[in-house]
């Protein structure tokens, strides 16, 4: 049996140092760095949601990058065109166009395609909302929308001023530990459970009277306003959006963070994230030997560790505790799959 | 007249150049299941190491000369798909196909990433060989010979590999290791070797095509992802695996793009991408389905 | 292509090994007699990286020319390299970095989409930044932003310049026709194109100009035989073109045998400089092409002569873009700038920039303190295949033109009015 509230409390915990963290990040970092440091914060949830439904529910999308970039391009019309709204109304309609994108097309999608065909539909869609969006005058075409203010949050008696870069990377991170606390905790509610065992045995648990395709759409529609609120959440931060963040190598990073940080476990793909920040951040000065080295950095966790860095550091601590004779289980937070 | 003979003419070229290049990424989908990210890298060096042969000959070249060059890039780069098999893809084989289709991705990384260092960034351009630098008239209609031989070879290169598939040893071992690898090795069949081959054949393949195509467009880092994502359709639509299928979805896939782009010229380049979005949703299992496989 | 690592840099990559340098913030270290130093934010990597190149070469050999005389009131220059990977935000990520350890000028952009991003970027973490050639023509219209200056062409100079040499060279041609990326880019310059022919063909000749509809056709693509075919059907007898690079040599490539360029008379390129006729060689289409800079048109200029001497002796390469100019130009404004202000304060030089005059490899620059939009001279070249010529062709005509008359009068945040032109 599994102490479910013990887990939630040391994943909590896990949230709360992870947040910690960031938050001593810029007393000893330039801004610069910082910078680094809250995109990393929102690569972080965006691979979480990506993760949502690879080891969730076992779909493989490779268009992530179209929900990112609807938040993304909502909060930006939003903040320029209707300066009124009230900020968390530019990241509610930002979240739910991502939301509204993962519900026409996993609707489509889900009833048709599996595997393969519905990565390389998600591709295809993706792709098509990236051409839409450089052929789009309201959003800017190929230049993309600039100049996106930062918001001043009005209380009533009191008023946030989130206008400053570094203001607004506390912002970030709050909301991106409260985000990913609560993705924890939906993973690991009975909703959560049933999506795992769809992905498990997809059969077996339609036999028992799951409605299968919902569930999956359901998990779609989640991931999918989770990647939007990521994108919009960003916006303001970089005072940007290009139609660079919906071109498809932006749908291969949560991929790439999920496998490399490890796909069998919740934390995996923060892990993940954090390490591409670091490789980026390590060959910001090195010239053309960008791709060569990220190339062959992932191909060496792909082979020597097929179960990410988190999935490897953790069958060490295992395989060492088994040796020293302890025989307690380590309790890992969705370990038990094979990957 | 003149405009449709053209645009069906202009639509299979872009369907045979489409073609060569998935070709072997059909096969290697076929039998293993993963869209190969890394075939257009090689089918980029396959190019390359064409324009390294045609240089040390000289620069100039016959016909005869220009394909030596590009067989030359088919044995090249088959070998690296030796090595790639040893490497990688053997060891992946009882994962997830996920971590396969990240491998790889990463390998396409290393292919821009050697490509520049070994070749550089500048742009390279290959004019067609003397022979096929003419033009034939149908009429009024102008065809470029080089495109002609594009679409000759696009068309031979089908029929080479369904007779290899269906006449020979070798295609029909390969066919029942794609139906079911678990009965093939229960039959005694070494279906290590069949995968072996099978990847050393799509790579050549990507090779073979990277140096017929040499002159076909201009040559840059850039070309590893070029033809990809054009040549994934192409398999996709095909379905699974099928050489045939993947053949036809390249001539309609080539035809709607040209159409689209003759009657809707303000939105170049979109045409296949809906077309694709359209077909995956109405069939999407593809044309030839699940039933045939290879 | 070399890669030198540099004792400086050397030094720098270990201490960040050692985790120091990034979290510590450098302002403050920053002496006053110490070496000043300009922050490089350019392709470092990907498809633009040949372009970074050349900004990177053009940069290191300007410093070294201001160095050998000098430095700037006795102190030396010295440059800090980031990637920008042709993205926005990594882009940001290194200017701020960049700013943070006290590395407030900058120079090197070169996406039209990094330019925009960088202006409210640097207005509040307080830089500078010089574009090396963002060709938007938003930079210093309706996105104008004090802390970003254009040292290079405008778009409307480059391609105003083009047409009015044009028409009077060829007064005859009177049918136009185009083919262009369907991005951003290929749209502002056939926009100022098509309002410059028709403004300038009936000033010079009475009679109207009749321009088609240009032709779209996509990016990256390994196919252009229907834009082609397209091409072909159009009754005209110049083509301008603004596709760039490995497009521009997939297009000219594949319209060869259709005999596209033997039905025209006149074929204009507004930027490929010697991108096309490198990669083609004796297969190139005869064309015009504008230039950031030509160094035949600078002959007798010494920092032309000097900048294209050592770039041929570090490369080996004997045509070198105009982008390494355009990052030349950003290291004298920058010397021309600190040494007006007496200081490398923000605020001091973007003072001290606006209304500069200095020295160039185009000659004579000005940048025009209402939109920071430098004023230079527009340079094009005639480019032909050549049977004796080594590389298989040969510039057999070239001009450069004065800036003052092609360039549009400076409406900074205002929409870039055609009419005006």
């Amino acid at each position: 049996m599994i102490d479910y509230r013990r887990r939630m409390r040391a994943n909590l915990a896990i949230a709360v140092i992870g947040l910690v963290l960031f938050a001593v990040f810029p007393l000893v970092a330039n801004s610069g760095l910082v910078f680094l440091a809250g995109l990393v914060a929102v690569n972080i949830v965006f691979g979480l949601s990506w993760n949502l439904l690879f080891s969730g529910v076992g779909l493989l999308s490779f268009g992530h990058a179209m929900f990112f970039a609807g938040g993304a391009y909502a909060m930006a019309v939003v903040s320029l065109r209707l300066p009124d709204l009230p900020f968390a109304g530019g990241l509610l309609l930002g979240a739910m166009t991502g939301g509204i994108i993962a519900l026409v097309f996993g609707y489509i999608a889900l009833r048709r395609a599996s595997g393969v065909y519905f990565a390389v539909l998600t591709l295809a869609f993706s792709e098509l909302v990236h051409i839409v969006i450089t052929k789009t005058t309201f959003l800017g075409r190929n230049d993309g929308l600039v100049g996106i203010p930062r918001p001043v949050i009005n209380l009533g008696v009191a008023s946030i001023d989130l206008t400053s870069a570094l203001a607004y990377y506390y912002f970030i991170i709050v909301a991106m530990a409260v985000v990913a606390f609560a993705l924890w905790s939906f993973q690991n509610s009975p909703a959560g459970r049933l999506i795992q065992a769809i992905r498990q045995d997809p059969v077996r648990t339609a036999f028992l009277g799951t409605d299968v395709r919902s569930w999956q759409l359901t998990a779609f529609v989640l991931s999918g306003t989770i990647a939007a609120f990521c994108g919009a959440v960003m916006v303001p931060f970089a005072q940007i959006a290009s139609p660079e963040i919906a071109y498809w190598t932006v749908s291969t990073e949560p991929i790439l963070f999920t496998l490399l940080g490890g796909a069998g476990h919740f934390w995996g793909p923060a892990v993940g994230a954090i390490l591409f920040g670091a490789i980026d951040y390590a060959t910001r000065a090195l010239y053309g030997l960008s791709e060569i080295t990220v190339g062959m950095l992932l191909l060496g966790v792909v082979l020597l560790m097929p179960g990410g860095l988190l999935g490897f550091l953790l069958s060490r601590r295992t395989a060492a505790r088994r040796l020293t004779g302890s025989g307690k289980r380590v309790p890992m937070a969705n370990a038990e799959k094979a990957t | 007249m003149v405009d449709i003979g053209l645009t069906v003419f202009n639509g299979l070229a872009w369907g045979m150049a489409t073609f060569l290049v998935a070709a072997g990424l059909t096969l290697i989908f076929g039998i293993l299941h993963i869209l190969n990210f890394a075939h257009g890298g090689f089918f980029m060096i396959g190019a390359y190491v064409a324009y390294s042969v045609m240089l040390a000959f000289g620069g100039t070249m016959p016909l005869w000369l220009y394909l030596v060059a590009a067989i030359a890039a088919g044995i090249a780069v088959g070998g690296m798909g030796w090595g790639v098999d040893k490497l990688i893809l053997r060891r992946l084989r009882h994962v997830e196909d996920a971590y396969s289709l990240i491998a790889t991705y990463a390998l396409l990384l290393v292919c821009v990433g050697a490509v520049q260092l070994v070749w550089g960034l500048n742009y390279l351009s290959v004019m067609p060989p003397p022979a096929l630098n003419s033009v034939v008239f149908l009429g009024d209609m102008f065809m470029p010979t080089y495109t002609i031989f594009i679409i000759a070879c696009g068309i031979l290169a089908f029929i080479g590999l369904e007779i290899f598939i269906s006449h020979t040893e070798m295609g029909r071992l390969i066919r029942v290791v794609a139906a079911d690898p678990w009965m093939a090795k229960l039959l005694g069949l070494n279906v290590r070797r069949i995968y072996l081959v099978t990847v050393v054949f799509s790579f050549a393949l990507a090779g073979l095509a990277g140096g017929l195509l040499m002159a076909n467009q201009s040559l840059s880092p850039e070309l590893g992802g070029i033809f990809l994502l054009q040549a994934f359709g192409v398999v996709i639509v095909g379905g699974m695996g099928s050489i045939r299928g993947a053949f036809i979805a390249a001539i309609l896939l080539g035809m709607i793009e040209s159409f689209g782009t003759y009657f809707v010229p303000q939105y170049p380049g979109i045409f296949f991408l809906v077309a694709l979005a359209v077909i995956l949703l109405i069939k999407p299992e593809g044309i030839m389905g699940k039933e045939q496989t290879a | 292509m070399t890669y030198r690592i540099s004792r400086r840099n050397l030094v720098k990559g270990a201490a960040a090994a050692g985790l120091a340098m990034p979290f510590i913030n450098l302002r403050t270290a920053a002496a006053q007699d110490g070496p000043i130093t300009i922050g490089i934010v350019t392709p470092l990597s990907g498809p633009v990286q040949l372009i970074g190149n050349f900004v990177r070469q053009g940069a290191e050999i300007g410093v070294a020319h201001i160095n050998a005389n000098g430095g700037i009131n006795g102190r030396q220059l010295a440059l800090e390299f980031r990637d920008s990977k042709a993205n926005p935000n990594d882009a940001s990520v290194a200017a701020r970095e960049l700013i943070g350890s006290g590395v407030n000028l900058q120079l090197g952009t070169i996406s039209s989409a990094v330019a925009l991003a960088m202006g409210p970027l640097l207005e509040s973490e307080g830089g500078v930044v010089l574009t090396s050639g963002a060709g938007t023509e938003k930079l210093n219209h309706e996105n104008y932003n004090a802390h970003v200056f254009r040292v290079g062409d405008s778009p409307v100079s480059r391609n105003a310049g083009l047409v009015r040499h044009i028409v009077q060279s060829r007064p005859e041609i009177r049918k136009w026709g185009g083919i262009i990326p369907d991005h951003e880019y290929g749209r502002t310059t056939w926009k100022i194109f098509d309002a410059a022919m028709r403004k300038i063909v009936p000033e010079l000749t009475g009679e109207e100009a009749q321009i088609a509809d240009p032709i779209l056709v996509p990016y990256g693509s390994g196919d252009y035989r229907n834009y082609i075919t397209q091409a072909m059907r159009l009754d005209v007898e110049g083509i301008y073109t603004s596709v760039y690079g490995g497009d521009a040599v997939t297009l000219y490539q594949q319209a060869k045998p259709f005999g596209l360029f033997d039905k025209i008379d006149v074929l204009l390129d507004s930027a490929n400089e010697f991108l096309v006729a490198t990669a083609m060689k004796d297969q190139t289409p005869a064309h015009w092409s504008g230039f950031h800079w030509y160094y035949e048109a600078n002959k007798g200029n010494p920092l032309s002569d000097e900048l294209y001497a050592q770039y041929v002796e570090r490369t080996g390469n004997k045509y070198p873009m105009g982008w390494a100019a355009e990052a030349h130009a950003g290291i004298m404004a920058y010397a021309g700038a600190i040494a007006k202000a007496g200081s490398t304060e923000t605020g001091d030089v973007i003072a001290a920039l606006k209304g500069l005059e200095f020295d160039s490899a185009t000659g004579k620059r000005r940048i025009r303190a209402e939109d920071n939009q430098a004023v230079k001279n527009a340079e094009l070249a005639f480019i032909e295949p050549s049977a004796s010529a080594p590389d298989g062709f040969a510039v057999t005509d070239y001009v450069s033109l004065d800036g003052e008359k092609v360039i549009e009068p400076a409406t900074p945040g205002q929409p870039l009015d055609t009419t005006i032109l």
